[in-house]
């Protein structure tokens, strides 16, 4: 009986510990700095929303991938 | 006449002056800025803009005078925009005019699907953003055009170390923070368990598990949120002093290591319990110092960023654009229009109107002639003039208060507060005690491990968990009830000091009065035809003297309409002019000798005076009954006013306030608190103005009214949302009825320890009788608070 409630323990801890690393994962990414929007994000942000988040993602990923290129061809020119 | 909706920002207007749309008659907007807005968003599918802002109101778009091609000029980029390690561009903003999320979404939204934008992040908390564009796609002032064309305006500010500092310091207070409370919360549902097995009985194998479990979420707690402690009391130690830091981490460690030997020695009862509540309880009190301190840096960029960038010098008779540090005495510098003055210096040409509100705190502009001071952070508010630099930049007013007003956010002084300094002694005395108790029982006894165990008993039984609570539960409910009549205290410790106060200091325009002109009611035998052609010369002008006459033209006489006057001139500090059918009307203040002690407006007709207006600005109602009030509890009340002294004079005697002070500066109002706080006094300064602002933060308590200037609202202690002076007594009673209940509180926590020290120093402290009193102990303080409010 109290081998099983050890293990129980242990798994709950477990469990605990690893939401709390999720967390401090996203504190330390700056996603709870902005604790108003944060609320907000969570009472308001639609699907619409995560579908802007996604393409502004591939828009920024292309600006990125754009200007490293134009910035190693101004390199080889010099 | 009723009052309608706006659609875009939600305020409500008068049905007269909306302006309606033929082809859809449920659209109703109060100006053209909001039916520029509305129509912007439609074009754009952006409408889903006004579901997010529901019943939320806006304010009117934002007006911006200014070119944004400043924005692209290399002074400025040198200043503000830095480059990424990717090449992109970054620029750090305050956006003006964010109301709710509604608004941070469409400003992320728009700067989002424009193209060459890589990255926006508003900040909702202090309406900080982080650009990051491409510059060869778009340049910085198309991103500030684009923001102005839905409604917002944005101010570049200067990302100095102190914020960079107080962000990484809030971060790392939050996590540790974080840390505590989850682990405390799960400590806390583990003694359910744990106390409720005293009463009806425990397995020890079971009540080990449970200690194991306690000693696991205790761990973090002590180390990581508690290292601050740590690394305080040993700075402490360093330089010979016994801090607060080193009584909290001296009692956490000696209670945890007490709780080891018990979980690993299978005797007694441990208390991880109480290191993670010591902990807990401390830590949240240092993360809302944190985020006071993150606060007074938000401020002061939002005051830098309202300094002007650069200014414009005559050299040879040509027009150079030069940095602030760059002009220099006996420079002459031309100001525009709607321009802010850069340094202080006197009128060598033209004359015009100044707004000094930033400076004296009144709203009526005043006329500068030549020979006249001009302030720096005046504005010019009608014509050209060009002046004579008298001080450099780093000397001149505006300077100088926004460096006295840094000063005082970074060290602001307050009183300490009671459960402070009483814990500090407590603990001192409790160490003391146990460190008596552990000798006296080893010379008794003669075993080290008893007396230790005995010693440290005494540290654990005094568990300052009703000492910790007292204040925080009577403060809680003190702060809700003040913020249910709308008055906002933004941190609880004001509570304390608001009940302390000798002396009470009110600024006069917009705190002691309304702070708007309103005419005096005139009876009038103009025609209609000479009344429409007075409404539309007040309606031609942006003065505030002419806004009050629109309004109580608006307000007492029906079928107005604006006539179409020709070759409008604006007469630089009198007032404005224009023909109409071959004659010249003129309404505003006519040049003669006559001094007057009030605001007048004339309303003449080829030379004719057809009528004449006077204008006041209203003493609030409650103002006379609040004076009265603070009067009775012994409080001195003051008037501090820019306004000269007949004016100041005649408002103190009608509301029967005894002291007042005329013609006072920014820098004068806060001497004159500082002499007063000299004097022994602990001062409550109340005001509503950016000229308020340095003595509001020089206080004891600094207190705003609800739609004061963002920065006076910014550097004070409490807010009167409802923006009624009855607030003020209202908060004052309040306070001292929930201070009343500290001290209370803290006498029933200190009876307690009186109570139970003894027992824990003669070595009877039992586990149940721990866990008896230590709940009862707290049972009591919380019960004893929640009385605050009952006497409403």
């Amino acid at each position: 009986m109290n081998s099983i409630l050890w293990i129980e323990l242990v798994i709950g801890i477990l469990v605990s510990f690893t939401l709390l690393g999720i967390f401090i994962w996203g504190a330390k990414q700056g996603q709870f700095d902005d604790g108003k929007k944060m609320m907000n994000g969570l009472l308001n942000d639609s699907t619409d929303d995560l579908q802007d988040a996604i393409k502004k993602d591939e828009k920024v990923k292309e600006l990125k991938a754009n200007k490293k290129a134009k910035l190693q061809t101004n390199q080889l020119q010099k | 006449m009723s009052l309608m909706k706006c659609t875009h920002c939600h305020l409500e207007f008068d049905e007269s002056i909306m302006i309606k749309e033929p082809e859809n008659k449920e659209l109703n907007f109060c100006c053209n800025g909001c039916q520029g807005v509305y129509h912007l968003l439609q074009d754009d599918g952006l409408n889903s803009f006004y579901d997010k802002v529901g019943k939320n109101t806006l304010s009117q778009p934002l007006a911006v005078g200014d070119d944004s091609s400043n924005f692209d000029m290399e002074s400025f980029e040198t200043r503000y925009v830095k480059e990424t390690e990717e090449g992109f561009n970054r620029i750090d903003l305050i956006i003006e005019g964010i109301h709710c999320s509604a608004c941070i979404w469409l400003n992320e939204k728009v700067l989002n699907d424009t193209d060459g934008i890589v990255e926006i992040n508003i900040n909702f908390t202090n309406n900080k953003a982080k650009v990051v564009w491409d510059e060869d796609i778009i340049k910085l002032s198309q991103i500030i055009d684009k923001i102005r064309s839905i409604g917002y305006n944005a101010y570049p500010y200067d990302r100095s170390e102190n914020e960079i500092k107080a962000t990484e310091n809030k971060k790392d207070f939050f996590l540790r923070m974080s840390i505590a409370i989850f682990a405390s919360m799960n400590i806390m549902m583990i003694d359910v368990a744990k106390y409720t097995g005293y009463f009806t009985g425990i397995d020890p194998e079971m009540l080990r598990m449970i200690h194991m479990a306690e000693f696991i979420f205790a761990t973090p707690v002590l180390f990581y949120s508690g290292w601050i402690f740590f690394k305080g009391a040993f700075y402490g130690l360093k330089n010979k002093i016994i801090n607060m830091d080193f009584l909290v981490s001296a009692g956490a460690t000696l209670t945890y290591i007490y709780s080891l030997y018990v979980l690993f020695g299978g005797v007694g009862d441990s208390y991880f319990d109480s290191v993670a509540m010591i902990i807990t309880f401390v830590l949240v009190g240092k993360y809302l110092e944190v985020l006071g301190k993150k606060n007074a840096v938000d401020t002061m960029d939002k005051i830098r960023s309202q300094i002007p960038l650069e200014a414009t010098i005559i050299v040879d008779g040509g027009k150079k654009v030069v940095t602030l540090d760059e002009i220099k005495i006996d420079d002459i510098i031309e100001v525009k229009m709607g321009e802010k003055a850069s340094v202080d210096g006197e009128v060598i040409s033209g004359s015009s109107s100044f707004d000094e509100s930033s400076i004296s705190g009144e709203s009526m502009p005043v006329s500068k002639q030549i020979g006249d001071i001009i302030l720096s952070g005046t504005i010019n508010t009608e014509a050209v003039i060009r002046y004579r630099a008298c001080k450099n930049y780093a000397n001149s007013t505006l300077n100088t208060i926004v460096e006295l007003l840094e000063d005082s956010l970074n060290s602001k002084p307050k009183i300490e507060d009671t459960t402070n300094e009483m814990s500090k002694y407590f603990s001192i005395m409790i160490l003391s005690l146990a460190l008596i108790t552990f000798f006296g029982w080893y010379i008794y006894e003669g075993s080290f491990e008893n007396s230790l165990i005995i010693g440290i008993s005494v540290i654990v039984i005094a568990c300052p968990c009703a000492l910790a609570l007292a204040t925080p539960i009577a403060s809680l409910i003190g702060i809700s009830w003040l913020s249910k009549e709308g008055l906002l205290f933004k941190e609880a410790k004001f509570i304390e000091t608001f009940a302390k106060i000798d002396a009470i200091v009110f600024d006069k325009t917009g705190t002691i009065t309304t702070g708007k002109l309103t005419v005096k009611a005139t009876p009038l035998s103009l025609t209609l035809e000479e009344l429409n052609i007075l409404y539309t010369l007040s309606d031609s002008s942006t003065h505030p003297v002419s806004i009050a006459m629109k309004s109580y033209l608006e307000k007492n006489y029906e079928n107005l309409k604006n006539l179409e006057l020709e070759k409008i001139e604006q007469i630089p500090s009198l007032g404005v002019q224009a023909t109409y059918k071959n004659t010249i009307v003129y309404g505003g203040r006519l040049e003669n000798n006559i001094e007057y002690k009030t605001t007048i407006y004339h309303f003449t007709i080829n030379d004719k005076l057809l009528a004449t207006f006077e204008l006041e600005d209203k003493i609030r109602e409650d103002a006379k009954k609040t004076i009265e009030y603070f009067k009775k509890q012994n409080v001195k009340t003051i008037i501090c006013s820019g306004d000269n002294k007949y004016t100041v004079a005649n408002i103190a005697k009608e509301i029967g306030c005894d002291h007042f002070n005329a013609k006072m500066s920014p820098i004068n109002k806060a001497d004159y608190i500082n002499s007063l706080k000299q004097s022994g006094k602990t001062v409550v300064m109340v005001g509503d103005g950016i000229n308020d602002s340095l003595a509001l933060s020089r206080a004891d308590i600094s207190i705003a009214m609800g739609n004061g200037a963002d920065i006076a609202i910014a550097v004070s202690d409490i807010v009167i949302l409802n923006d009624k002076l009855s607030g003020i007594s209202k908060s004052f009673y309040i306070s001292k009825r929930t201070f009343r209940f500290i001290k209370q509180n803290l006498m029933i926590s200190l009876i307690y320890n009186i109570v139970t020290i003894p027992i824990a120093m003669a070595g009877f402290i039992i586990p149940l009788v721990a866990a008896l009193s230590m709940s009862l102990s707290s049972l009591l303080v919380v019960g004893n608070s929640l009385r605050i409010d009952k006497k409403k």
